[in-house]
């Protein structure tokens, strides 16, 4: 499996191989390239229970997983011990999977906030706030975080203080996290639009209307942006212009977002089944129903793909053919952090696991 | 509304035993005879006097159905075609001859509104969207800000698979009452229904912070969906079981006392006063495997939408529905109590309608009518048929 096109990749603050500062691991949305096929897991390293559910995926760096719940807390975890180092109190509810911006991590809450704290010591670096709830997971890229709020707006804030950028009004409320490219910002809306932004003003730039609302992140490939809708369809547009390029008809609503490597996207519907599409053409390579809903983006490994639909999975990459599954963990926007034979997950019921 | 004292009330659930079995037919050879239900202490909220538009409401046993089959095509449900159904709907069951002035029969521009879904079942039968965008669209004509519409259920987890939050539009406000099974901080501890069903630890099930405090108004929005447990859960259910916690203990398999839990709830103040119209989504119809089945084997487009201020009324036409289909299509009638019947293997449950997890209680609907919640008998409901499309 080839790597995902580098001209697509924006620019990351450098990190380890074995961070996973955003969803899906960093800002390409590869879904972690370097995950090497893992055997079922044979036990658990440990397990910590937050005390509240967990409806988000995990991210990590340098050793500590940060973990957001529904309770409100941020939780940052010790990955060699599962110890709790610290936690933070946000002022509702946590929908917003984390992201990392150096030693910062940045989430939004139901309260209308976006929370900055700093990863070592727990301690609030920033707010900023909104009109509605944020579920989304801010973006960094450049020195400014993107992110969407159910206040109908887009905001661009500054990474390092939370002075506002810009906010642009979109048409509907913004649940699908935003791509970041070099200079534009890739969001869709509960209006059911898809959105290109200047990412430097917050100017639309072109916008494609599909049957109805979104809340899949898109991930871009070269040129081509794939987003799901609530419409059944997943979606290949041109980046440059937002014109309809192929679209795939799944048997219900796709709130998964792509997981994309080399010339294939995968992709789950609430139909149950993921899909694996030709980025290039909108072919399906194969589909395999893995569960009764998919509405989390898989990972995308070299040669596996990993899921957490009705428990984890892990399918083989070239055929959708299941390798193994783990009757643990169930979720509904959780998704698993792979670090050499480790794999993290969270759960809904509040679980968080360490498997080897 | 006067919270600052409260009432204790022992429901005698009146007649429920003798209608689960007055219900039913002769018992045949293979026919259970089921537990009577214990009495149930209701803990509640004093009113100066009950609402008027309170249940049954406004207009007791009438039911307003429309059909059109262009409300759901490939599963996808038709906005603007479900747009029309709802307009006409509030008409005919107000005689007012706008959808604004018939929504002004039940809401008031300082109301704040809550529309109690169903997402139970999503994303493959739940209340729609779409259907709940214009019953938001036509509450905000009346005047009520973005800001005082409350779209809620029990479960975040249910109401994330149907993308709620992302459909509805911006300013309004989404809200689970909890998250996980023992979560209990969005619950009133003052107004509660207390019964030991089965001898379970925790014998009181507490009504919702939001239900008993925070709105003045409640829309009821059902799904049309047979139930393992109740037989079919319609307006009473939903509003019973989602508006009040740890409600599983109600069954035990193949046991269940859904009748009368389920009216019983449905009269504690201030829910009884609060819930003044129901507007079942008929766009699907599941006719086995509810409330969670995502087999569409059992999944009927049937392309309806029923408008009703009696709960009760709307459930017995409901259920009427659901056996009729049922039969067609070959299953037992839920009101079937057969021994052979039951199965404790959930995937057989799910894939054969013969089968079932419990002897189902679809008596809890004239037991919700005896207790006065609105007219449970067939021959004197107002049922009114729009054909449209």
């Amino acid at each position: 499996m080839e790597m995902a096109n580098k001209s697509s990749v924006p620019d990351v603050p450098a990190v380890s191989e074995n961070d996973w500062v955003t969803l899906l691991k960093d800002n390409s949305r590869s879904g972690g390239q370097s995950a090497v096929a893992l055997p079922s897991p044979s036990r658990a390293l440990w397990q910590m229970r937050v005390g509240s559910s967990i409806r988000t995926a995990p991210v990590l760096r340098e050793g500590t997983l940060y973990v957001t719940s529904t309770g409100g807390h941020l939780h940052a975890i010790q990955t060699d011990s599962g110890r709790l180092k610290w936690k933070f109190k946000a002022g509702g509810a946590i929908y917003s999977t984390p992201s990392l911006n150096g030693g910062t991590v940045l989430f939004g809450c139901d309260d209308g906030k976006v929370y900055a704290v700093n990863g070592d010591s727990g301690a609030k670096a920033w707010e900023t706030a909104t009109q509605g709830s944020v579920w989304t997971s801010p973006v960094v890229r450049q020195g400014v975080a993107f992110f969407g709020s159910a206040d109908g707006h887009v905001y661009a804030v500054e990474a390092q203080t939370g002075k506002q950028r810009w906010k642009q009004e979109m048409g509907g409320r913004v649940y699908s996290t935003a791509y970041a490219a070099e200079k534009k910002i890739y969001v869709g809306c509960g209006d059911g639009h898809v959105h290109c932004l200047d990412s430097a003003t917050g100017k639309i730039l072109w916008s494609t209307l599909t049957g109805n609302g979104i809340d899949s992140s898109p991930a871009l490939v070269g040129d081509t942006l794939l987003i799901g809708s609530l419409d059944f369809y997943v979606y290949a547009l041109d980046a440059s212009t937002g014109a309809v390029r192929w679209k795939y008809e799944t048997g219900l609503g796709v709130s998964s977002s792509p997981a994309v490597s080399g010339e294939v996207a995968v992709i789950g519907s609430k139909d149950g089944n993921l899909y694996a599409l030709e980025i290039a053409s909108g072919k399906l390579r194969w589909k395999t129903r893995t569960s009764q809903v998919i509405t989390a983006p898989a990972v995308f490994g070299d040669s596996t793909i990993y899921l957490q639909s009705g428990g984890l999975q892990a399918l083989e990459a070239t055929t959708g053919n299941l390798l193994w599954r783990a009757g643990l963990a169930s979720g509904v926007q959780n998704v698993p952090v792979i670090v050499g034979r480790t794999m993290y997950l969270t759960s809904n019921e509040g679980e968080v696991y360490a498997l080897e | 509304m006067g919270m600052d004292r409260r009432t204790f009330v022992r429901r005698t659930c009146i007649g429920s035993a003798g209608l689960l079995v007055g219900g039913l037919p002769a018992l045949g050879g293979d026919e259970v005879v089921l537990p009577v239900a214990p009495p149930i202490d209701v803990h509640e909220a004093p009113l100066g006097k009950k609402s008027p538009l309170g249940m049954p409401g406004l207009f007791p046993g009438r039911v307003v159905e429309i059909a059109d089959q262009r409300s759901i095509v490939g599963n996808r449900v038709s906005q603007p075609v479900v747009h029309d159904m709802l307009q006409r709907g509030l008409k005919e069951l107000t005689g007012e001859t706008s959808p604004q002035a018939a929504m002004a029969k039940f809401i008031e521009p300082k109301d704040v509104v809550g529309i109690k879904i169903n997402p139970s079942g999503a994303p493959a039968c739940c209340s729609s969207p779409e259907l709940i965008r214009e019953i938001i669209s036509t509450v905000r004509s009346v005047g009520v800000p973005a800001r005082n519409i409350v779209v809620y259920d029990r479960f975040g987890d249910e109401m994330d698979l149907g993308s709620y939050h992302a459909l509805l539009p911006p300013g309004i406000r989404v809200v689970n009452i909890q998250d996980g099974l023992l979560d209990t901080s969005g619950y009133d501890a003052s107004v509660y229904c207390q019964v030991s069903f089965f001898g379970e630890w925790e014998t009181r099930s507490y009504m919702a912070s939001v239900v008993a405090n925070g709105l003045d108004k409640i829309i009821n929005v059902p799904t049309l969906k047979d139930h393992s447990a109740s037989g079919v859960t319609g307006c009473l259910k939903n509003v019973a079981y989602g508006s009040f916690n740890n409600v599983a203990r109600s069954h035990v398999a193949p046991y269940t006392f859904t009748n009368p839990l389920i009216g019983v709830m449905c009269t504690v103040e201030p829910l009884r006063s609060k819930v003044v119209l129901n507007i079942m989504d008929g766009m699907r119809m599941v006719w086995h495997g509810g409330p969670l089945t995502q087999n569409q084997e059992f999944i009927y487009p049937s392309g309806l939408l029923l408008v009703s201020t009696d709960p009760v009324a709307m459930d017995t036409i409901e259920l009427a529905a659901i056996d009729k289909k049922r039969l067609e299509q070959g299953a037992p009638s839920v009101w079937e109590h057969k021994a052979s019947s039951i199965t404790a293997n959930g995937r057989e449950f799910y894939e054969d309608a013969s089968k079932n997890l419990f002897y189902r209680q679809p008596g809890h609907i004239a037991a919700a009518g005896k207790l006065g919640l609105g007219v449970s008998d067939l021959e004197q409901i107002d049922h009114r048929r729009l054909q449209i499309g």
